[in-house]
């Protein structure tokens, strides 16, 4: 093999923007991130080593790519109206997670709300022209928030199929051409201080379970009432600021519901599946490095003075290792593709339940194989494993929160069972 | 929780005597007084609490001396049959910091392989004793052999590659060894203990003093855990040591594995332990599904289920350890194959079994337990760290080489 571009991947699916993009970005990682990137975790709160990466890849003086999804006559790229959106993201997920998955889900996430109004076949004109100057005219990187896990229940509100939103304590009312919102909501990756614009899931009537009551709503971070707390200090993930945030009595107009009843529900479970295809590309990347280091590292170093690599024992291990993230490159492009179907008449809809249990069940498994395979590759260097400077230890710590979020590992558990077995009390 | 933690967690009460239950509960009320109950404040001033919290242990409790013989002041926890009782002290400090526990773990292990029974090497404990068990809090650091570099073929220990030499110099030993990774504290020790080849490339264990001038550390590692130990890969240039600083007795590596296995097996059962006390808290107090108790939710409990079974059945596994090295005349010597493998196949099956109850725990902890707040992913951190030290090379390869060669009887491997 030889080099780790050459890890399957479905070629007939691939965007054919996909050696573009991977080109550009690569040079920005290679030039921006990865000399920096061990001294990520001590700039967690500041981000003053982190920020100017950020501006290179998102803003107009870099890269430009946090207005790929805005239409072309708003100024964005037209990727939320491709037939590869799913596909792409998977691209710009998997390359920039390369480097640092951090700063690859903080740069997604930033995707993940506006998904809601400019992802066909729901895109939302006159919100999107609102919003385009924010992310379209500048020279800065500017980041927005999907304002969901609430401080009681977690990632229950994510489980829409079972609970309905009757778990959501944040509240929305409307007031004349207004609607008022309270509410608190915990750990939303790109707070902490970093979100100029929030979308938030809320209900317009507290312990409701009929989606006609659930609502997202468009919040600027700057608009009356929005406090933000400052950003945890975590285990790793530096570059992805997570916070509290509190709406007290927070007015925004009417027009800023994303879609209206019912529909709000359907777009919410929409982008759940950006989220599963976003996570499996953050560990992908990752996996792509890991492979990278490895390579270096078993061919370099010996055991019974012998390179590791040929070692028959040490062999069997690294090339589960390689396998297995073969099969996870596939699964997460299938994954993707299923979403890319969404319009296709032998697709499904990106809300039922056959995309989101197929694509819970594959992000559980992608996840579960990539810590897995990082907490082997740290015992593979032994006692180099747990060093900073040989870059595996960081991936291990960072892709641990890509398993645990978006409702966990038993959310995904259960989701697919209810679609495969057909469960009906889960 | 209605039931304290050794009533959940078994293990065979009987291989400790009620003296040394006392100082195991000794060691007990300063893990919940000085670090379990104010975690908050520990993880803020981490460093310099963890060197004030280390002295309450070894200086005012006396655990820097555990292992040494009653005339050099220690608690004459120096014959095999004191093996249980030590790790017992291993799994308190381990449930309040691994950090502290690795440190005193090799720590322990050093002396065990100078003090214990029937090895006691009295000129030498007479040498290290007062400099390095006295009133003054002093810092060991062990290194063992790992990989090689293509290109350069070493003696061996078992497949690993021994990066040290030791050799005849004058009326002592000169010790030579370039960019060698401890397991713990490179960057401050007082006393290093290196597996060396000689000059037949036969392994030996020296002992250097960390205040030669031919000691030369490389800058302090930022690693995933254990941070607070402060280590750095040391060079050896020519280091001149006395003779009886060299132990050369058969099977003294082995013996170091042996013991290395059983404590830090202690240590992070401890860890895992306090994991669970966290872990179960947070069971109580979180809701699913609109209402339902977490730990009250069948898929969430057989997950904690997961977490209390590794643990459970490490400390299990850890005692069977003990109780094999508290006894020689029913099992062997501590260097003997039978032994030296049985720690090996138990000491990574705890480490393996430990990562994987935080690892499941986690799951269900989600953010919370991601974020530094809630002080569990220290844990998780702590364990990985030792796991990956003690597998040395190649994960669990070597590991697997040595229980085939005592299963098996392989020859070439």
């Amino acid at each position: 093999m030889k080099n780790f571009d050459e890890f399957s991947k479905p070629e007939e699916y691939i965007s054919p923007m996909d050696k573009h993009f991977r080109s550009v970005l690569r040079k920005w990682a290679a030039k921006e991130v990865m000399p920096f990137r061990r001294k990520y975790d001590e700039d967690w709160k500041t981000h003053h080593l982190i920020e100017p990466a950020f501006d290179k890849l998102m803003g107009n003086k870099g890269v430009g790519i946090q207005k790929a999804l805005f239409p072309p006559e708003l100024g964005g790229w037209g990727i939320g109206q491709s037939d590869y959106a799913f596909t792409v993201a998977c691209t710009l997920a998997e390359e920039v997670g390369r480097a640092d998955t951090a700063m690859a889900v903080a740069f997604m996430v930033t995707y993940w709300p506006l998904t809601t109004i400019l992802v066909d076949p729901h895109v939302n004109w006159r919100l999107a022209k609102e919003f385009a100057p924010m992310f379209c005219d500048t020279e800065k990187a500017v980041f927005a928030a999907n304002a969901m896990t609430e401080p009681q229940g977690g990632a229950d509100i994510e489980n829409m199929e079972i609970l309905g939103g009757k778990t959501v304590r944040t509240t929305a009312r409307l007031n004349g051409d207004e609607w008022v919102i309270n509410g608190h909501k915990l750990w939303p990756t790109n707070t902490g201080g970093v979100a100029k614009l929030f979308v938030v899931p809320c209900t317009t009537k507290l312990g409701s379970h009929d989606p006609n009551d659930f609502a997202l709503i468009f919040v600027p971070a700057d608009a009356k009432g929005v406090t933000q707390g400052g950003p945890y200090e975590k285990a790793g993930m530096a570059a992805d600021k997570n916070g509290d945030i509190w709406f007290e009595d927070v007015r925004v107009p009417s027009w800023y519901r994303a879609h209206g009843p019912g529909m709000d529900a359907q777009v919410f479970r929409e982008i759940i599946p950006w989220g599963l295809v976003g996570s499996m590309g953050f560990v992908c990347g990752a996996m792509l490095n890991l492979y990278e280091i490895l390579y270096d590292f078993v061919s370099t170093k010996t055991y019974n003075n012998q390179p590791l690599k040929e070692n028959d024992a040490i062999a069997g291990i690294i090339g589960r290792i390689a396998g297995d993230i073969d099969i996870c490159r596939i699964l997460t492009y299938e994954g993707a593709r299923m979403g890319d179907r969404r319009n296709k008449p032998y697709g499904y809809p990106i809300y039922s339940d056959e995309v989101v249990g197929k694509l819970r069940n594959l992000k559980d498994f992608v996840s579960d194989r990539a810590v897995d395979i990082f907490g082997k590759a740290m015992d593979i260097l032994g006692t180099y494993g747990a060093d900073r400077e040989y870059d595996i230890e960081k991936h291990w710590r960072d892709i641990k929160i890509i398993q645990l979020w978006m409702g966990g590992k038993q959310l995904c558990q259960m989701e697919a069972a209810r679609y495969f077995f057909n469960c009906k009390t889960l | 929780m209605n039931k304290t933690l050794d009533e959940l967690f078994v293990y065979p009460k009987e291989l400790v005597d009620e003296e040394s239950k006392r100082v195991i509960h000794l060691v007990r009320q300063w893990a919940d007084k000085e670090i379990i109950s104010k975690r908050q404040e520990y993880r803020e001033n981490y460093e310099k609490l963890f060197i004030d919290k280390s002295k309450t242990l070894n200086l005012t409790i006396g655990l820097q001396r555990l292992i040494l013989p009653e005339e050099h002041g220690g608690f004459s926890w120096n014959k095999p049959a004191n093996a249980p009782s030590i790790v017992s002290i291993l799994t308190e400090i381990g449930r309040a910091d691994a950090a502290i526990g690795v440190v005193s773990a090799v720590k322990y292990t050093i002396f065990a392989a100078i003090t214990m029974a029937p090895n006691l090497d009295k000129a030498l404990c007479n040498a290290l004793a007062p400099v390095y068990c006295a009133e003054e809090l002093k810092t060991l650091s062990l290194i063992l052999p790992s990989m090689g570099n293509v290109g350069q073929n070493t003696p061996l220990f078992l497949g690993r590659s021994i990066r040290a030499t030791v050799e005849p110099e004058g009326d002592g030993y000169a010790v030579n060894g370039k960019d060698l990774r401890p397991i713990n504290s490179g960057a401050i020790a007082d006393l290093f203990c290196v597996v060396c080849a000689d000059k037949t490339d036969k392994p030996c264990i020296a002992l250097v003093p960390g205040d030669d001038v031919n000691v030369v550390r490389g800058r302090t590692l930022l690693e995933t855990g254990l941070n607070a130990s402060s280590n750095a890969d040391v060079s050896f240039n020519n280091v001149k040591i006395p003779k009886s600083y060299v132990i050369s007795r058969k099977g003294v590596v082995e013996e170091i594995y042996t013991w290395l296995n059983l404590l830090l097996g202690g240590v992070s059962v401890g860890t895992g332990m306090n994991f669970f006390e966290m872990v179960g808290d947070w069971s109580e107090t979180r809701t699913i599904k609109g209402g339902y108790m977490m730990k009250e939710n069948p898929l969430c409990a057989s997950v904690l289920a997961d977490v209390a079974d590794e643990v459970f059945t490490s400390r299990l596994l850890l005692y069977g350890l003990a109780q094999i090295i508290s006894k020689p005349n029913d099992w062997g010597q501590n260097c003997s194959q039978m032994v030296y493998s049985i720690s090996q196949i138990i000491g990574s099956k705890i480490q393996q079994n430990v990562i994987r109850a935080i690892n499941r725990g986690l799951e269900l902890m989600g953010s919370a337990g991601y974020s530094k707040e809630w002080h569990v992913e220290k844990h998780w951190r702590d364990v990985k760290t030792i796991q990956s030290y003690l597998c040395g090379v190649g994960a669990e390869a070597p590991v697997k080489m040595d229980t085939a060669r005592f299963f098996y009887d392989c020859k070439e491997i």
